[in-house]
């Protein structure tokens, strides 16, 4: 299937991208545009304002993700409070990770400004953090 | 002559129903949050990058959501004087934040000289390093009480941490 989202990905879209790979559609494909003007007639949007998959009230897109696919694993969850955190700066679940997360991907973003070198690296990321919290919480 | 460049500005102008008025504390707190400055009421401005330019967006749709309208304009004042104003106002915003974090910075010190309990004046001070970073962040026109804020900080933090140039006992050598 394809996805697509805005070009220079930041926390919250590097995230729903490796969710997207890892738990949705392994044979994911993606596409970055400038303007939602550009983006691919049959492609599945998010991070987009006004599509399914983007913010919904409070939440950034990760949290929505997690809900309309049902993704009920707790170690998600936290990830998601930590993206939470960086993509809306507003401290709601004072989660430390997401200063140093928001910190590496801003420096990350400026060394790989192509979207799908960058994604393709912070899937490690996403794959150590969620490693991490599971034996953090079992 | 070179033309003199002007600041590029994001300007929300944004309408949201009296009640429930918490949609209208939380634009307005997040608006604070990344430093905005309020033209007049429901209007307000940022300079523009990726993240103010993002942020906004996002603010832009919880306003829709809300039952509002919002609406994003790239803008420029007319003239430099306008434009140099409105800069010196968001310094001058966040140089009395750090003037504030150097004080917080200075009474931890001096507490830490008078033999305060290290363990709570790190609390204290991770308040203070937490709040500076916010500041950093929205800090757009780096004003140079910054780099004295920092350094008040990390003063602070060695002598929390009774490492203090002072407190250093002279035998230990070093320069």
């Amino acid at each position: 299937m394809l996805w697509a989202t805005r070009r220079g990905c930041h926390v919250d879209r590097t995230a729903c991208v490796w969710l997207i790979r890892t738990r949705i559609d392994p044979e994911a494909e993606f596409a970055f545009f400038d303007d939602p003007a550009e983006a691919p007639e049959n492609a599945e949007l998010f991070d987009v304002a006004g599509a399914r998959l983007s913010h919904r009230s409070d939440d950034c897109s990760f949290e929505t993700f997690l809900e309309e696919y049902d993704l009920a694993d707790p170690v998600l969850a936290e990830i998601g409070k930590i993206i939470h955190d960086a993509d809306l700066m507003d401290g709601k679940y004072g989660r430390p990770e997401s200063e140093g997360l928001d910190a590496i991907i801003r420096g990350m973003q400026l060394s790989l400004p192509d979207d799908d070198a960058l994604t393709l690296r912070t899937d490690a990321l996403y794959d150590g953090l969620h490693t991490y919290l599971e034996r953090e919480l079992s | 002559m070179a033309e003199i460049e002007k600041t590029r500005w994001l300007i929300l102008v944004y309408k949201l129903p009296r009640e429930p008025s918490r949609h209208r504390v939380a634009v307005w707190r997040k608006l604070k949050t990344l430093g905005a400055i309020y033209l007049q009421d429901g209007v307000a401005v940022l300079p523009e990058d990726e993240v103010t330019k993002e942020q906004l967006e996002w603010l832009q749709l919880r306003v829709s959501e809300s039952g509002g309208a919002a609406r994003i304009w790239r803008g420029e004042p007319n003239t430099v004087a306008e434009d140099r104003n409105l800069v010196e106002e968001f310094r001058s915003s966040r140089e009395v934040a750090y003037e504030n974090l150097i004080e917080s910075a200075a009474r931890i010190e001096r507490k830490a000289a008078l033999g305060g309990e290290a363990s709570r004046l790190m609390e204290e001070l991770r308040k203070v390093e937490r709040e500076f970073r916010t500041e950093r962040k929205r800090d757009y026109f780096g004003t140079p009480l910054r780099e004295d804020a920092r350094a008040a900080i990390e003063a602070a933090r060695l002598a929390a941490r009774g490492e203090s140039g002072e407190a250093r006992d002279p035998a230990e050598g070093g320069c």
